[in-house]
């Protein structure tokens, strides 16, 4: 028993002061305005704002793009990957990757989108002249995408290589072609890992902040770069922690869609 | 009495509201295998987790070598279990698993590898100490279970459906060399399993467990020759069931016709159930039948031949045969009066012993 | 992939393989070019990396990064698995409450856990600095850890436990002699994965961070906004040399482990 007790503990604290107590503190500050006085204002001028709701749409529909741009690069990567022999080792590349932080990679894209950059200069070298690439939509969603890759892979591949062969091998002698084996068997079968994969993407997309300022140029307005704005710019904690709780709200609606999903989040900015 | 190792008084167990044991009594004699044989959620192995120490019963005494050790945890009973499982300790190896007892009681380590060596040798793995678990085969991992048991020199063994998990021919091998082991390690064993055929196979004394109550114990012979109720009846091998009235001492009336039979001691006239076995029944033509029947189907199993036939008043009987029929045809079973065995309902194992002991001893 | 045999697949597979290392090869080829630009190559020179190693803020920078990440994932490690066991031992709505609250910040997103860490300092009146990043890094690294050893306690057999106690062993002998080495290789890919989100967290450091601390990541962040520094391209490649050997490390040793702790799922199939 009192083993129990000594285990307990230390996590019974963690909960109590790194989970709870700053999702309620998060929740509390979002009634008090910058002056530190309690108020509604900030929900008013959330709900009534047309510039943070539009921010809002913006950031999801970034963060849809991107979900979207991942899924379908990394769905066939997944399919082909787990087709391999020594498939755990070519995983292990896709995700190696992902252990190089996270700032240097972004930082290889500055380089290489710059006006004077490598892609420019390829472009300048065929013939298509160089173009803006730093600070674009486009770029800011590649880049997203790229770091988000692995995380989409991993989970769709780990469902993929649970479907045991057999049941492709039964719908093909039930009749069904390769495609309809595909639809009708892999995709569904999949679907476990799909959804992981989403909330493992959706989630963090919803809140870039790092690589939308040194990709995006701050073109590109999400939640996350408002709170950190609000936070750690104007100092209005109160503003930045409604938009939070906004977000916090959003993180439930998908994973409410998505479903009990318990792959690994990631820590990406 | 002074010989009895183990014993169960009033034990009951519940978990909530499921009641798991309903007031169990039993002596566990020294020295001697002991079955527990029932179907899965009988509390066959609630029983045998009260006797390691796993569970702690809701009421009722339970007595290791005079002492009642209610409270004494697991770790302090000198009972070892061979698991369902196994439960080996997959980051240690074959003799680091056998020697984690000793090691734990603190046993010189060259006495530990001295005790090792023979309890490997005991179930015939000499030299497999080195080995991991994983490069091991079912059945070897079955016996370092066993010898990591043994090795502690415990006054009782419990094997929990031990031999379940292996395939038919290398289950029936491993029943001789344990039935060889307990005899050569004069410890007790208590065998739990759902086999019937292996209970009989390998035990001095079977418990027939169902539903949290002990229906019937005895020697594999007893239970099977003289079935209490419909439940062993039915459970101990295949029987033939069918409703009967006891019209006097040793005459039984089954659809009105009436057979000798050996039993005796119940009221006149009273409804019984009575039981033959498949393999006492011999196929035989109508006329020299003492019933007869239309054979339904027919299974050939090697030895002897399955068949079904129904009677007149549509009783099914299930007969073992060593001679072919004719499915469709009407055939007459022939049976002796000792083939008949005669059950009461309801009668307690007390009554019923109290009951073959009164009419036996006028013979 | 074999040369000789050519699919649309494996087409696909290169592509996606040459996107994926591109900017982390480009950075690398840069570290070593004699120019101050990452638009052409100017030669062969060692010179970024010997004004890393001159440049004593950045190494006090990595060192910092290190010491946080390490401490916090080892700290991490031994809650955690606490965590799992307690998460194992407890039954029904209980425990499903206690997996949500575990995975809450699992799912957060890091300005949320940044933002709500830096009110939580700021109330308690923890100066931001180690301390707070420390604290950070541990609270986050938790529930990775408990992710990692629960499945690993899961699959053990509850007759394991039973076992260790037939055989006489307390209830302290049976955690570290029998449920520890068991789960051991759980217990280490937690601590491996808290290590790499540590090292690779940006967003939550950047939040709970004061003036006198960074991190490497934060530090990168400031830089890269100031322009290009060939400087950071030798760390790059030395970290990702680092990493490299990290994960070749960890794939041998959980080859290894593995090995032993097969017999979870073997001891299942010959139940047949």
């Amino acid at each position: 028993m009192r083993q129990k007790v000594l285990f307990t503990i230390p996590y019974a604290l963690w909960i109590l002061l790194f989970v709870i107590a700053p999702l309620v503190l998060i929740f509390y500050q979002s009634f008090f305005n910058i002056d530190g006085q309690a108020t509604l204002g900030n929900y008013a001028t959330y709900l009534t704002s047309r510039v943070y709701l539009k921010m809002t749409l913006n950031s999801v529909w970034y963060a849809f793009l991107i979900t979207l741009v991942t899924l379908v690069i990394s769905y066939p990567t997944a399919y082909v990957l787990n087709r391999l022999p020594n498939k755990q080792f070519w995983l292990l590349l896709v995700i190696l990757p992902t252990w190089i932080n996270l700032l240097l990679k972004t930082y290889a894209f500055i380089g290489l989108f710059s006006q004077t950059g490598t892609i420019n200069q390829f472009l300048r070298f065929v013939g298509l002249g160089s173009h803006q690439l730093l600070f674009t939509d486009a770029s800011f969603m590649f880049v997203a995408a790229y770091i988000e890759i692995p995380f989409m892979v991993l989970p769709i591949f780990n469902s993929l290589a649970e479907i045991n062969p057999s049941l492709i091998n039964a719908s093909k002698d039930l009749g069904a072609s390769q495609w309809q084996a595909f639809t009708k068997v892999v995709w569904p079968l999949s679907l476990p890992g799909v959804k992981a994969g989403i909330q493992a993407v959706f989630i963090p997309s919803l809140s870039l902040f790092m690589i939308t300022r040194l990709i995006g140029g701050n073109r590109v307005i999400t939640l996350g770069t408002a709170i950190e704005e609000h936070f750690l710019t104007t100092q209005n904690w109160g503003m930045g922690s409604t938009i939070g709780v906004i977000l916090i709200l959003a993180m439930f609606i998908v994973m409410f869609v998505t479903g009990e999903g318990r792959q690994k989040g990631g820590h990406r900015g | 009495m002074s010989n009895n190792i183990m014993e169960f008084r009033h034990v009951s167990q519940q978990f909530g509201d499921n009641v798991v044991l309903r007031d169990i009594d039993f002596e566990v004699e020294a020295g001697k295998f002991y079955t527990l044989l029932g179907p899965s959620g009988s509390g066959k192995t609630t029983i045998l987790r009260l006797i390691a120490g796993f569970d702690q019963p809701t009421s009722g005494e339970i007595y290791f070598d005079g002492h009642q050790i209610n409270d004494v945890p697991a770790n302090r009973r000198q009972v070892n279990t061979v698991f369902q499982d196994y439960a080996l300790f997959p980051h240690m190896n074959v003799a680091e698993n056998v020697a984690f007892g000793l090691q734990i009681k603190g046993v010189k380590k060259s006495e530990i590898d001295q005790r090792v060596k023979e309890a490997l040798h005991l179930v015939q793995l000499d030299g497999y100490g080195q080995r991991e678990i994983t490069a091991m085969s079912g059945g070897q991992r079955q016996r370092v279970a066993i010898a990591r048991a043994i090795v502690n020199r415990p006054k009782l063994l419990l094997l929990d459906e031990a031999l379940s998990a292996l395939d038919h021919k290398l289950r029936v091998e491993m029943q001789t060399e344990l039935r060889q082991l307990q005899r050569r390690l004069g410890i007790t064993f208590i065998f739990v399993t759902h086999d019937q055929e292996e209970a009989l196979a390998m035990s001095d004394q079977i418990m027939i467990i169902n539903d949290g109550t002990i229906q019937q114990s005895g020697t594999p012979v007893d239970i099977y020759d003289e079935p209490l109720n419909h439940f062993v009846a039915d459970f101990i091998g295949e029987s033939n069931i069918v409703p009967g009235v006891m019209k006097a001492d040793y005459l039984v009336t089954i659809d009105g016709q009436d057979f000798e039979c050996v039993d005796a001691g119940m009221r006149p006239n009273e409804r019984v159930e009575v039981v033959i076995r498949p393999e006492d029944l011999d196929i035989t033509t109508v006329d020299q039948g003492k019933l007869t029947v239309t054979v339904d189907t027919q299974l050939f199993r090697g030895v002897d031949y399955q068949i079904t036939a129904h009677d007149q008043r549509d009783h099914e009987w299930r007969i073992n045969s060593i001679h072919k029929t004719t499915v469709g045809a009407k055939v007459g079973l022939a049976f002796d009066p000792e083939d008949i065995h005669v059950m009461r309902y309801n009668e307690s194992e007390e009554d019923f012993d109290a009951r073959l002991d009164s009419y036996e001893e006028d013979d | 992939m074999k040369k000789h045999h050519f699919t649309w697949g494996g087409l696909y597979l290169a592509l996606v393989f040459v996107i994926l290392y591109a900017p982390i090869l480009y950075l690398m080829i840069f570290s070593f070019s004699a120019g101050k630009t990452m638009e052409k190559y100017h030669g062969f020179s060692f010179q970024h990396y010997v004004d890393l190693f001159a440049d004593g803020r950045m190494i006090t920078i990595v060192i910092n990064t290190l010491i946080v990440a390490l401490l916090a994932s080892l700290i991490a490690t031994i809650i955690g698995t606490m965590g799992a066991l307690v998460i194992k031992d407890s039954r029904g709505t209980w425990r499903n409450s206690l997996l949500s609250l575990n995975n809450v910040l699992m799912v957060s997103p890091d300005v949320i856990i940044g933002a709500s860490f830096l009110i939580f300092f700021t109330v308690l009146g923890i100066r931001l600095g180690f301390m707070s990043v420390l604290l950070s890094h541990i609270a986050f690294c938790i529930p990775i850890v408990v992710l990692m050893v629960l499945p690993k306690l899961n699959e053990l057999s509850p007759t394991l436990v039973d076992a260790a106690y037939d055989l006489g062993a307390s209830r302290w002998q049976a955690l570290s002699r029998v449920v520890l080495p068991a789960i051991a290789p759980g217990i280490f890919a937690g601590y491996f994965m808290a290590l790499t989100y540590s090292l690779d967290d940006f967003a939550v450091t950047f939040f709970v961070t004061g003036n006198g601390f960074s991190t490497l990541s934060v530090e990168i962040y400031s830089r890269a906004r100031q322009g290009i520094n060939l400087e950071i391209n030798a760390l790059s490649t030395l970290m990702f040399i680092v990493s490299l050997l990290l994960v070749i490390g960890y794939y041998f040793i959980s080859k290894h482990s593995g090995r032993r702790n097969r017999i979870v799922a073997v001891k299942e199939g010959d139940a047949q």
